[in-house]
C-alpha cells in the first residue's frame, strides 16, 4: 500500500461513512482524491459555477454554506461544516449547481473527488451510497448504536421493546370452538397449563377469551353451570394488534386497559397471543404493574412511588433504544393515568362526584403533555372545561371547583410536576371555564392576534382530555378546527411568530451558542417543529395533537413529499432523545426535577451526535422555509 | 574535471542498457523554457530521509514526493521509494524515520529508485523545505549511482514562507513551526512521503498568499526566494 494512502486512512477511519466502507473501496477512493486548500474567506463552491463537479470532504478547517437571497426558500439552508463532513451531496446527486455558496471560514483543506468517480463510488460501495442518499436516517442508525453502547446497564441479550410482536410469539395460541363447554375448556387449560383460552370461528377469527382470573370471578364465585357454552362467559370485546406491531404497543395497550393478554391477528385470523409475561422478559419495570399501581394508588406516597417508577421505566427504555416518539408517548400515557387518578380521588374526597357537577367536568392536558411529548422535566400545564348546571352561573361553578383544582395541582407538584410558572393551571380562574367561555376566549385570541394571544394559542391549542367528560374537549376541538381554517389571517400571524425563533446556524462559533456556550434544545430545537406542526394542523383541519402525527397527517393536503416529512420527524425525534438523555444524565447526577434544563454544551456531545444535531437543525430550517413559503413570509 | 569525466564513464559503465535508456529518455524530455503558472501546471514536492544530517557523508535512504497539479495535491500521483542500502543505518536513525534494517537492505537498487524518481518528476519544478539538504542528498546520489549531474529548478519553502509572512519570519524556522502555525497536522512525521505531503500543503498555503502579491509563476517565486535569502543573510 502506498504510504500516502496509509496516512490518509487514519483520517477516514474515524469519520462516517468512510469508517463503514470496505478497505478496497476506500483505497480506490483515496487514489482518486485531490487535496485542495482554501484560504479564509475563499469561495469553494458557488451556484454560478454551474453543475457541481466534485465531491468534497473537509480534512481540516471550517466551511459555511451561505444561502443566497434569491433562493430564500430553497431546500439547502444555512449550515456550518467541520472536519470529516461531506458536501454538496444534494447538488451532486441531482446533477445541479449548488443552491448555497460554500465558503471557508478559516484555512481549510478539502479532499476532492471528481464527479465521475463520485458516481462510480456510489455504485461500488453500499455504505457510501446509503450515507449519501439517506443522510439523516443513516446517521441516526449510527448514533442509536452509540447510545445503546453508552447505557451499559442494558444487557445485550435483552430483547428490545422495539421488536415486532411476530418475533415474540413463541407458540401457537390454544383455541377452542365457541360452543365448547366450560367444563372441557377448564380441563384443557389445566392439562396444557395455559393461562388463557381463545374461542375462534371456522375461519380462525377470534371471538372471545377466557383467562385464569375470570375462572374465579365468572365461574367459581357465581357457581354457574359449567356445561354451558364457554362463549357465554368469555370477554368478547377483544383488543387486536398486528404481528408487525411493536412490543411496546402491546405493553402500552396492556398498561392502558389493564389486560394481561393481547391478541395478535393477521388478516382477521388469530396468529398468536402475547402475554404480559412474554413482555415482562423485555423490561425491568413491568409496564402493566406501573399502570395497575397507579389505578389503585390512594395516598400521596403511592402517587410519588408511581411517579418514580415512571422515571425508572423511562431510563430503562432509553437504554433499550426505544425511539423518542414511543418514549414520550409512554411517559405521557402514564402521566395521564397518574393525573386522572389524582383528579378522581380528589373529586371523591371533595364530594364533586356526588355534586351536580359530576360528569360535567373535563380535566385537560395542555402544552407538551397535550402533545404526548412529555419528557422527564416538565411542569404542569392543565385546565378545566365544564358545563354549567341549570340554575347556576359559571362563577358559581368556579367558586366550587377552584379549591378542588388547587389541591389537585398541589398533589401533582408533590409527584414531580412542578407548579406552572406561568400559572397555566386549572386552579387559575382564567383557565377554569365553561365550554362557551372557552370558545369566546379562543375567538378573542384568533380575532385579535396580539403577541399574548399567540403565546396562549401555542399552549392551549394543544389541549387534550385527560379525565372526565371527554366530549367537552372533543366539542371544543371540533369547533376550533372550523374556526381556525376560516381565519387565514390568524394562521399567518402564528406562522410569522413561529419564524422568530431561528434554529442555530452552526455549533462552532460563539454567537451561535451564546455566551455560555450552551444550546437550548427546547427553544431552538423542538419549538420550530412543534410550532410549524401546530399551524399545519390548524390549516388542514387535523385533530391530532402530537407533533409527529400532525406533520404526517397534514403532508398530503400541503403536498409535501413523505420523505421530507420523515426527515423532519427523524430530526425532531433526535432532538427529543438528546433532551431526554440530558435529563437522564442530570438525574443520574442527583439533580432534582426543577433543576433539569434543556441547555447542552455542543462540545460535550459525541462527534456523530454533533453532526446529527446540526443536520436536525438544518431540517428545522427547511421546515421553517416551508412554513414561510406557505404564508408568503 | 578529468576525475569527473572518469567517474561519469565508470558509472555509465555500471548502468544496464535499460537503465541507460531510461536516463536518456528522461534527459530527452524538453525542459520548460517559459515561466509556468503555479495554478495551472504540475510541480513536485519532495522530502528525503537519510542516515544522518551530514551532507557529505550520510546516505540517502528514502525519497517521498507528491505532485501538485493545478494547485491541488493529487493523492493518486505520488512517489515513494526506499533505496537499497549495503549496511543499514544505526538504531537511533532508524527510530527517527522508522525504516528498519530489513526494509533498508531489501529496498530498490539505488539506480532504479533514482530513475523511477526522475520518471515521476518529469521536468517539472521541485519544491522542498530547506532545499539545500534534500537537493544535496539527491544530487550526490544521482552522481554516485547514475553518474549524472542533476541540475534542476528548486523552490525552497523555508525562504518562500518567511518572505510571504514577514511578521512571522523571526518566530518560525522549522517545518514543524510553520505547519503548527497553519494547523496542518502530520500523522507520520519523518516519513518522507508524509512529510512531502504536509510540505505540499504548506506550499498550497504559500501559493495562495503569493497570488495575492501577484506572484503567479515559478520564476517569480524563485525571485522572491532569492530576495529573502539576501534579506536573511544581511539580517
Amino acid at each position: 500500500m502506498n504510504a500516502v494512502y496509509a496516512s490518509q486512512l487514519a483520517f477516514f477511519a474515524v469519520h462516517a461513512p468512510f469508517d463503514r466502507m470496505e478497505m478496497a473501496h476506500l483505497l480506490w477512493m483515496i487514489a482518486r482524491l485531490k487535496l485542495g486548500y482554501y484560504a479564509q474567506g475563499e469561495v469553494i463552491v458557488a451556484p454560478e459555477q454551474g453543475v457541481v463537479e466534485r465531491f468534497l470532504v473537509i480534512k481540516q478547517g471550517l466551511v459555511q454554506g451561505e444561502q443566497s437571497v434569491a433562493h430564500a426558500s430553497d431546500a439547502d439552508t444555512w449550515l456550518e461544516l467541520t472536519a470529516g463532513e461531506c458536501f454538496p451531496l444534494g447538488a451532486l446527486l441531482a446533477h445541479r449547481p449548488v443552491a448555497s455558496l460554500y465558503r471557508s471560514v478559516m484555512d481549510t483543506f478539502c479532499y476532492e473527488l471528481p464527479l465521475a468517480d463520485f458516481h462510480a463510488l456510489l455504485g461500488l460501495s453500499a455504505p457510501f451510497r446509503d450515507f449519501c442518499t439517506r443522510r439523516i436516517a443513516n446517521l441516526l442508525e449510527h448514533s442509536k448504536q452509540v447510545i445503546q453502547a453508552q447505557y451499559t446497564q442494558s444487557s445485550a441479550e435483552q430483547q428490545s421493546l422495539t421488536s415486532p410482536l411476530s418475533s415474540i410469539i413463541c407458540r401457537a395460541p390454544v383455541t377452542c370452538t365457541p360452543d365448547t363447554s366450560v367444563r372441557d375448556v377448564l380441563a384443557r387449560m389445566h392439562e396444557l397449563r395455559v393461562g388463557s383460552m381463545i374461542a375462534v370461528d371456522e375461519q380462525g377469527r377470534p371471538l372471545g377469551i377466557l383467562t385464569l382470573p375470570d375462572v374465579l370471578e365468572r365461574i367459581a364465585l357465581p357457581q354457574i353451570d359449567i356445561d354451558q357454552a364457554v362463549i357465554g362467559i368469555m370477554t368478547t370485546q377483544l383488543t387486536f394488534l398486528s404481528p408487525q406491531a411493536l412490543a411496546y404497543e402491546a405493553a402500552l395497550t396492556m398498561a392502558k386497559l389493564g389486560f394481561r393478554h393481547v391478541l395478535v391477528v393477521e388478516n382477521e385470523r388469530l396468529v398468536g397471543l402475547v402475554s404480559e409475561k412474554d413482555l415482562f422478559a423485555l423490561q425491568r419495570v413491568g409496564l402493566r404493574q406501573i399502570g395497575s399501581s397507579i389505578r389503585h394508588a390512594k395516598t400521596c406516597q403511592e402517587f410519588q412511588q408511581s411517579a418514580a417508577d415512571i422515571r425508572r421505566m423511562a431510563h430503562n427504555m432509553m437504554a433499550q433504544g426505544v425511539t423518542a416518539e414511543q418514549l414520550t408517548q409512554f411517559i405521557s400515557t402514564f402521566n395521564d393515568q397518574l393525573a386522572a387518578r389524582i383528579v378522581e380521588l380528589e373529586y371523591a374526597a371533595s364530594g364533586v362526584s356526588d355534586s351536580p357537577f359530576a360528569g360535567r367536568l373535563c380535566w385537560m392536558a395542555l402544552g407538551s403533555e397535550g402533545r404526548f411529548e412529555q419528557t422527564l422535566s416538565t411542569d404542569q400545564d392543565n385546565a378545566l372545561i365544564f358545563t354549567v348546571p341549570e340554575g347556576m352561573t359559571a362563577n358559581n361553578v368556579r367558586e366550587w371547583i377552584l379549591p378542588v383544582a388547587r389541591r389537585i395541582n398541589e398533589t401533582l407538584a408533590l409527584c414531580g410536576f412542578p407548579l406552572c410558572r406561568g400559572n397555566v393551571m386549572a386552579s387559575n380562574p382564567e383557565w377554569c371555564l365553561s365550554l362557551d367561555e372557552w370558545k369566546r376566549k379562543f375567538s378573542d385570541w384568533i380575532v385579535n392576534g396580539t403577541p399574548l394571544a399567540l403565546l396562549h394559542a401555542s399552549i392551549f391549542f394543544d389541549f387534550r382530555s385527560v379525565q372526565g367528560a371527554h366530549d367537552l374537549a372533543e366539542g371544543l376541538r371540533g369547533w376550533l378546527m372550523k374556526v381556525a381554517v376560516e381565519n387565514a389571517r390568524f394562521l399567518h400571524q402564528m406562522a410569522e411568530n413561529a419564524l422568530v425563533i431561528r434554529p442555530p446556524l452552526g455549533l462552532v462559533r460563539d454567537f451561535v451558542v451564546g455566551k455560555e456556550h450552551k444550546l437550548d434544545l427546547k427553544l431552538s430545537g423542538i419549538t420550530p417543529f412543534v410550532d410549524a406542526a401546530r399551524i399545519f394542523s390548524l390549516a388542514t383541519g387535523i385533530t391530532q395533537t402530537s407533533t409527529i402525527q400532525r406533520l404526517r397527517a397534514s403532508a398530503a393536503s400541503l403536498k409535501i413529499h413523505p420523505s421530507e416529512i420523515e426527515a423532519w420527524v427523524d430530526a425532531f425525534m433526535f432532538i427529543q432523545v438528546l433532551r431526554m438523555r440530558h435529563h437522564d444524565e442530570g438525574q443520574a447526577q442527583g439533580l432534582g426535577d426543577d433543576e433539569l434544563d434543556n441547555l447542552i454544551d455542543p462540545e460535550s456531545l459525541h462527534e456523530l451526535d454533533r453532526r446529527i444535531l446540526k443536520e436536525a437543525f438544518r431540517q428545522a430550517r427547511k421546515l421553517q422555509a416551508r412554513l414561510a413559503l406557505e404564508y408568503h413570509l | 574535471m578529468i576525475g569527473r569525466l572518469l567517474g561519469w564513464l565508470r558509472s555509465q559503465h555500471n548502468l544496464t542498457q535499460v537503465q541507460q535508456h531510461k536516463l536518456s529518455d528522461w534527459r530527452d524530455i524538453p525542459s520548460v523554457t517559459r515561466p509556468r503558472a503555479i495554478n495551472s501546471s504540475r510541480c513536485v514536492v519532495v522530502d528525503v530521509e537519510t542516515s544522518g544530517l551530514n551532507l557529505w557523508e550520510d546516505r540517502l535512504i528514502s525519497i517521498g514526493a507528491v505532485a501538485v497539479v493545478n494547485g491541488k495535491i493529487d493523492l493518486g500521483d505520488c512517489f515513494y521509494s526506499v533505496l537499497q542500502q549495503e549496511t543499514a543505518s544505526d538504531r537511533e536513525n532508524i527510530l527517527l524515520h522508522g525504516i528498519g534494517v530489513f526494509e533498508q537492505t531489501e529496498g530498490v537498487p539505488a539506480a532504479d529508485a533514482l530513475l523511477a524518481f526522475l520518471h515521476f518528476l518529469q521536468k517539472d519544478p521541485l519544491i522542498a523545505f530547506h532545499v539545500t539538504f534534500d537537493k544535496t542528498m539527491i544530487v550526490r546520489a544521482m552522481r554516485k549511482y547514475l553518474g549524472y549531474s542533476f541540475n534542476h529548478l528548486w523552490s525552497d519553502m523555508a525562504y518562500v514562507m518567511p518572505a510571504l509572512n514577514p511578521e512571522l519570519a523571526s518566530r518560525y524556522r522549522s517545518l514543524d513551526e510553520w505547519l503548527g502555525h497553519f494547523d496542518i497536522r502530520n500523522d507520520a512525521r519523518h516519513n518522507a512521503l508524509a512529510d512531502a505531503l504536509v510540505t505540499a500543503q504548506l506550499f498550497q498555503v504559500g501559493a495562495v498568499q503569493a497570488k495575492k502579491r501577484n506572484i503567479i509563476d515559478f520564476v517569480a517565486l524563485r525571485d522572491l526566494e532569492k530576495a529573502q535569502r539576501w534579506v536573511s543573510e544581511v539580517g
